[in-house]
């Protein structure tokens, strides 16, 4: 398999791509028969999650509390305008995005590092004369880096915040620390599928292991990574507002203080400018990996460091990063401070030993039973109404003739992606509050609300997939004259449909772990203790909840690559 | 490309080394103080402003006003040391005194001895006002929502209350909500999302006050008997940073702000206080009962 065609499943982005759903698929009987009981399996955890919503006494949509929906929606066309608050946004936004910058720079050195760390080849783990030493230092630098990435950044941010005390080092780090260790992963299986012939041919000419790497390894996977990175910065904006809400300043804390005022225009205002900065990185990113995929599809091998476009964009980059570290006055000084180590000792040894939560292990379960729960029927939504999506914001380059049709649907297409930003934008617990108007409290507004932010998220993997499609076939019917629909039907869907549920198998962990940022809605699970413990300074209690999660993001990992094994 | 990242490098390795000289001058010298996000971030900026200036002018040292999101990050935050004067919730400061052992109460507002909540319903739940604590058993069977999981009057006191009259969290339909804030906690009742929900009486009276607050879709039910809420916490390290004798001073100046200039009673009115009087670690025990009762003290 060639870089480029792995190119698109790093896109997946937000999640490690631990498998790579792009093999050409099997057509044995097995294969079939496997997929017809996983889509069975699926289906019967989809309903047993949505059991217990049904099976209230209640009725599911509460009409009563559309009239807060709707005073909320209202707001938007009258969002806060007034100059002083403009500024105040305006600043915020600019430390939203040095947070998000700075957190990519940072995850992007962990990751290279750490890549190279957790390379088979770097190990040379899979030589035909390995040593045991290497497979086990091979096998340790992975499962070192299996929890930083299982640990959501809010969480990292309130432990950060405990030791390193009011400091933008504490965004950047809880950015940066989970990125950096999704990275190191995308980054290794980079360096493993590289072409080896020059790393080989430096070996031989007696370099050592390191500089073999560093000069016949690294420089090839390079533009994968750049690619990569930015499809990140994204993402990381997204995540430096949600830390926002922890206090760390930037949009996602003004937003907070509107939001727990209830101050709708002032909140709008501050969406509108959330929405706008990612559109932009959206922007940018997708300019940045045309770019990229489109100078190494022409000539193979490592970045074309002269197209205008990508150099600029990394000069751009560069100057962000300088500028961030100016305007978030970020001092890395706390992280040797007496004060940051004394800290560090204290919450070391009050999260050791480990203590099990109130109610014993059969609580423990339970609550990461509703958290699953809540977990699989978000994935249910997000996975129609992202689809739902997909296909229309689609711009479908295959049919390169048609460009009629294509300016004609044009306002739709970008109807379509603007939805998906939008719902990418508002952050998870704005959501909450918004399905607790619609819903009755419990596991239903919390699906709901993970489920259209992730919508958002898988939307926009799931619109590359479309136009990355195979074009031969599409072409094919459109000059048999099939209509847009019937393209569609059975154009689109079904070559597209694996790779839907791919993303969406991908994205069922990182949801997981998102459980624990809508605790306000009122379902218990996992991320209800875990606040409830946190705030209580129970971080034996907290710790033990932490690694429950984990552990259930890997196991959902485990599930979910195995049915994309079965799909593929 | 490898040009670009090595000029890359060079410029993140000069900046990040400038910012380090620029930060490294050490401990300031000043008075750090800060409050528990309990009300708007603007209104804290004035009320802590002024209090700043007061301060400045009454001991003579740097002044700075710290604002805090999270009322967990408050009690971290004066526990690290970042935050030496801090004025806290009945929770969280004894959450605080508990963490660093030795910090001590220095001063209330005359009101925060006689604090209260308030149970608001949503009229549709069909729940009549009542008078008796006992009676609040007569909240059972009903949605119910709190505020923020470590406001004192938003959740600590009425569960307290709660289990006077035998109510369990069990015992209302589904989970409990934590709502994160008194005003959400008021949107969700009035929405019907919950039926009945807690929150401090003098932001409801605020509410009341100012219009916002619907009859037809809120009413008061339920007035809990009073209890000592927000205090004045001071680390037990203020003397040997500032100056032996330095908490007494920082205690007399507050105590004096009688309101006798127009300054002081800036303060006493942003307060909403008469005055401040002294307080005492006893004043928070049953505080500290229920606290610990509800796992809230480690």
């Amino acid at each position: 398999m060639t870089l480029t065609a792995k190119a698109l499943d790093e896109r997946v982005g937000c999640l490690p791509p631990s498998a790579v759903p792009n093999e050409p698929p099997r057509r044995a009987g097995g294969g079939t028969n496997r997929r017809r009981w996983w889509l069975l399996a699926c289906v019967a955890a989809v309903v047993a999650s949505a059991l217990p919503v049904v099976l209230d006494d209640h009725p599911v949509i509460r009409v009563d509390g559309l009239r807060q929906l709707v005073e909320f929606f209202a707001a938007a066309v009258a969002p806060r305008v007034d100059g002083g608050f403009l500024a105040l946004v305006g600043a915020s936004a600019m430390t939203t995005l040095a947070y998000a910058v700075l957190g990519t720079a940072v995850s992007l050195v962990i990751g290279v590092v750490g890549g190279v760390l957790t390379s088979q080849v770097w190990w040379r783990a899979d030589a035909p004369a390995r040593r045991t030493r290497d497979v086990v230092g091979w096998s340790l630098a992975r499962v070192a880096l299996v929890v930083p990435r299982g640990i959501h950044e809010v969480i990292w941010g309130l432990g950060l915040l405990i030791v390193l005390g009011r400091s933008p080092v504490v965004a950047v780090l809880a950015i940066g620390i989970p990125f950096g260790a999704v990275t190191a992963k995308v980054f290794s299986e980079l360096l493993d599928e590289a072409d080896r012939a020059p790393h080989d041919a430096l070996l031989a000419a007696g370099a050592r292991r390191s500089s073999a790497v560093l000069y016949g390894l690294v420089p090839s996977a390079l533009g994968d990574l750049l690619s990569y990175a930015f499809y990140r910065l994204e993402c990381a904006i997204r995540s430096a507002t949600i830390l926002g809400l922890v206090g760390t300043g930037g949009l996602g804390t003004e937003l907070l203080d509107s939001f727990r005022a209830l101050v709708y225009h002032e909140m709008w205002t501050l969406l509108y400018a959330l929405i706008l900065l990612s559109a932009l990185a959206d922007g940018w990113s997708s300019l940045v990996r045309t770019r990229l995929s489109g100078s190494r599809s022409r000539r193979r091998g490592s970045v074309d460091g002269r197209d205008p476009v990508v150099a600029g964009s990394v000069l751009l980059a560069a100057a962000l990063v300088v500028a961030s570290v100016w305007w978030v006055r970020l001092d890395p000084s706390v992280l040797w401070s007496d004060r940051s180590a004394r800290q560090a000792s204290m919450l070391a040894g009050q999260v050791w030993p480990l203590v099990m939560v109130d109610g014993g292990l059969a609580e423990l379960l339970r609550l990461a039973g509703v958290t699953l729960a809540m977990s699989v029927l978000a994935m249910a939504i997000a996975f129609a109404v992202a689809a739902v999506l997909a296909v229309p914001a689609a711009a479908l380059p295959q049919l390169d003739r048609v460009t009629a049709s294509r300016a004609r649907r044009l306002p739709v297409l970008l109807a379509a992606r603007l939805t998906m930003i939008v719902l990418r934008a508002v952050p998870p617990p704005v959501w909450a509050l918004l399905a607790l108007f619609a819903f009755y409290p419990g596991i239903l507004p919390g699906a709901v609300a993970l489920g259209i932010y992730t919508a958002g998220v898988l939307g926009r993997l799931m619109t590359e997939v479309v136009d990355n499609l195979e074009g031969r076939p599409l072409r094919a019917l459109s000059a048999l004259g099939a209509s847009r629909r019937q393209l569609v039907w059975y154009g689109v869907l079904p070559a597209a449909a694996p790779r839907f549920a791919a993303y969406s198998l991908y994205r069922w962990e990182v949801t997981v772990r998102e459980t624990v940022v809508v605790g306000v809605v009122g379902a218990g699970g996992l991320g209800v203790l875990l606040h409830h413990q946190l705030n209580s300074f129970h971080f034996a209690q907290a710790a033990t909840i932490v690694l429950t999660i984990v552990l259930l993001t890997l196991g959902v990992d485990f599930v979910s690559a195995a049915v994309r094994r079965s799909i593929r | 490309m490898w040009r670009v990242a090595r000029a890359i490098l060079l410029s993140v390795v000069l900046v990040s080394t400038a910012a380090c000289g620029a930060g490294a001058g050490g401990e300031p010298g000043g008075l750090r103080i800060g409050a528990i996000p309990d009300q708007d971030p603007q209104q804290l900026q004035r009320m802590y402003g002024v209090v700043s200036d007061y301060l400045h002018d009454r001991l003579g040292v740097q002044v700075e006003y710290v604002p805090v999101r999270d009322y967990a990050a408050a009690v971290a935050q004066f526990e690290r040391g970042d935050l030496d004067l801090v004025f806290f919730g009945g929770l969280t400061g004894v959450q605080a005194r508990k963490r660093v052992p030795g910090a001590a109460p220095v001063a209330q507002r005359d009101v925060d001895a006689q604090f209260r909540s308030v149970f608001v319903a949503n009229p549709a739940a069909g729940v009549e006002p009542f008078t008796e604590v006992g009676d609040l058993a007569r909240l059972k069977g009903h949605s119910f929502t709190f505020g923020s999981d470590t406001s004192t009057s938003g959740r600590l006191m009425p569960q307290y209350f709660l289990d006077r009259a035998g109510v369990s969290l069990d015992d209302f339909t589904g989970e409990p909500g934590y709502s994160g804030s008194h005003d959400a906690t008021l949107k969700l009742v009035e929405s019907g999302a919950y039926q009945v929900g807690v929150l401090s009486a003098s932001v409801w009276e605020k509410r009341v006050q100012e219009g916002k607050v619907d009859p037809t879709t809120v009413r008061e039910v339920f007035r809990t008997p009073t209890y000592h809420d927000y205090h004045w916490l001071a680390r037990p390290d203020l003397d040997q940073r500032l100056g032996q004798g330095f908490t007494d001073l920082a205690r007399d100046a507050l105590l004096s702000c009688d309101g006798s200039d127009d300054r002081e009673k800036q303060v006493l009115d942003l307060f909403a206080a008469g005055g401040f009087v002294a307080a005492a670690a006893e004043d928070y025990a049953q505080i500290e009962a229920v606290a610990g009762q509800l796992g809230l003290l480690r």
